[in-house]
């Protein structure tokens, strides 16, 4: 099915139109974790339009370099930073190399994520410990060391952390990433207390469906045709779009604005019918049209 | 950059200074009619009572400014867009559920679900219902609430935002 003629379908300016002036980060540094594709490097790409200096940190350098000449296209200072967000001496000397490049780091992207659709039974405790640690660890090792950075100059900053719609809701067929999306949401609101009076602020974007290169679930069957009829909004989200929100939370514009989590999924997670298909349990659904095996 | 609003006409519905000033930075024409691109309506906050003190007339003044009339003018508003054939921008402000005393909680808790099921219910009409539960009057809340209303925001709908830490 695709969305018909006559409904009406809403879309942001384009890409080369950011909602602020280019000198909106001037002088700060950002520091985007999996920011080499997808949505960290929306965020990133967000971030340099506003005029900040952007590092990306990813476990493959080759990625994180891909985003950053991506980033460095649009005529920001860039640079790429190979690091695993779990590890605390990892994400201690990225920082430090993110500080020595380009300047002291007050703004953080928490991106870093891994997520795949699996039975829950058939989670292999490497596969959870993957990607429950690298939002949960990750955005709890990064913000902090921001946070020490920052307490101890005596500044303020702002993080923004991707967060998924289906925090509220559940996601069957994606045990792991549902715990681990959701414990990243609380830490928002709780870290964005404790550290208000510190002038650092925290706040989340729970996105919807952005489908970019790197999607686990963009880029099969009838591609993303289906998915635009099956959201609200009628349409997928546009990777830029989430970019600059996550990057608006962080502005002046909206200094103050802190422990929220703001959903931008075009009503997917709010669809509901008296009338919908049949319940079928992700268990039976693996073969079928999206399964995944 | 020409203003998020620019070309965009909204009709501002109670008392806030800050949004008037950001809606009218970002570039909107702002109207006192009911054809308008943006609706805004800023529920006043009634005065704290405790609930066994509210009388039913009081109580019924705070669901009627707080949910009902919200929702009426909603209504209106979005059969005017759809006759037209054209999408539209519904923002409710509101002091949070919590703050203030029960009628306000009802009030508002139900402006908050309102918002959610009118976000999907008019999704393809091109008409977008978010609403900002906050203490907060001063700029960021006019920051926010012109993001709201602009394209920039096309992928928001059935939101619910606070803005600060007291907010919920």
């Amino acid at each position: 099915m695709s969305v018909p003629s006559h409904h009406v379908v809403l879309r942001p300016p384009p890409f080369d139109q950011p909602p602020y002036p280019a000198d909106t980060f001037a002088g700060q540094t950002v520091l985007v974790t999996g920011g080499g594709s997808g949505m960290g490097l929306a965020m990133a790409l967000a971030f340099a339009q506003g005029g900040a200096r952007v590092a990306i940190m990813g476990r493959s350098i080759e990625r994180a370099e891909d985003g950053a000449a991506k980033v460095a296209a649009t005529g920001a200072e860039v640079h790429a930073i190979s690091g695993d967000v779990r590890q605390p001496d990892h994400v201690a000397s990225a920082f430090d190399e993110a500080e020595r490049v380009l300047g002291p780091v007050s703004l953080l992207a928490n991106n870093a994520g891994a997520n795949f659709p699996v039975l829950a039974e058939n989670i292999s405790v490497n596969a959870w410990n993957a990607v429950t640690r690298i939002a949960i660890d990750g955005t709890f090792l990064c913000s902090c060391e921001l946070a020490r950075r920052l307490i101890a100059r005596g500044e303020g900053g702002a993080i923004v952390n991707n967060a998924a719609q289906y925090i509220w809701t559940g996601f069957p067929g994606d045990a792991h990433s549902a715990a681990a999306k959701t414990a990243q949401a609380t830490m928002t609101r709780k870290l964005a207390r404790e550290w208000a009076p510190f002038g650092l602020r925290v706040n989340a974007v729970a996105a919807g469906f952005f489908p970019h290169d790197s999607s686990v679930s963009g880029g099969r069957g009838g591609g993303i045709e289906p998915l635009q009829a099956m959201i609200p909004a009628g349409r997928t989200g546009s990777t830029w779009e989430f970019g600059w929100l996550a990057a608006m939370t962080c502005t002046p514009m909206l200094e103050g604005l802190t422990g929220q989590i703001i959903v931008q999924d075009g009503g997917e997670s709010l669809r509901r019918s008296l009338l919908m298909p049949d319940f079928v349990p992700p268990r039976e659904r693996v073969d079928g049209p999206w399964g995944w095996r | 950059m020409s203003g998020w609003l620019a070309g965009k006409t909204v009709r501002l519905v109670g008392e806030s200074d800050a949004i008037c000033r950001a809606l009218t930075t970002q570039g909107a024409h702002l109207v006192d009619v009911d054809d308008c691109d943006v609706l805004i309506l800023v529920v006043p906050s009634p005065v704290k009572q405790l609930a066994h003190e509210i009388d039913h007339d009081g109580w019924r003044a705070v669901l009627d400014a707080g949910l009902d009339r919200c929702f009426l003018a909603a209504r209106d508003f979005a059969s005017s867009r759809r006759t037209i054939g054209r999408g539209g921008v519904i923002i409710f402000v509101a002091a949070p559920e919590q703050a203030l005393g029960a009628d306000h909680a009802a009030a508002i808790g139900g402006l908050g679900n309102l918002t959610k099921t009118l976000g999907v219910e008019w999704a393809r009409d091109g008409i977008r219902v978010n609403s900002v539960q906050t203490f907060n009057t001063g700029d960021v809340l006019g920051s926010l609430v012109a993001y709201l209303a602009s394209d920039y925001a096309a992928y928001v709908t059935g939101a619910n935002v606070g803005i600060g830490l007291e907010d919920g």
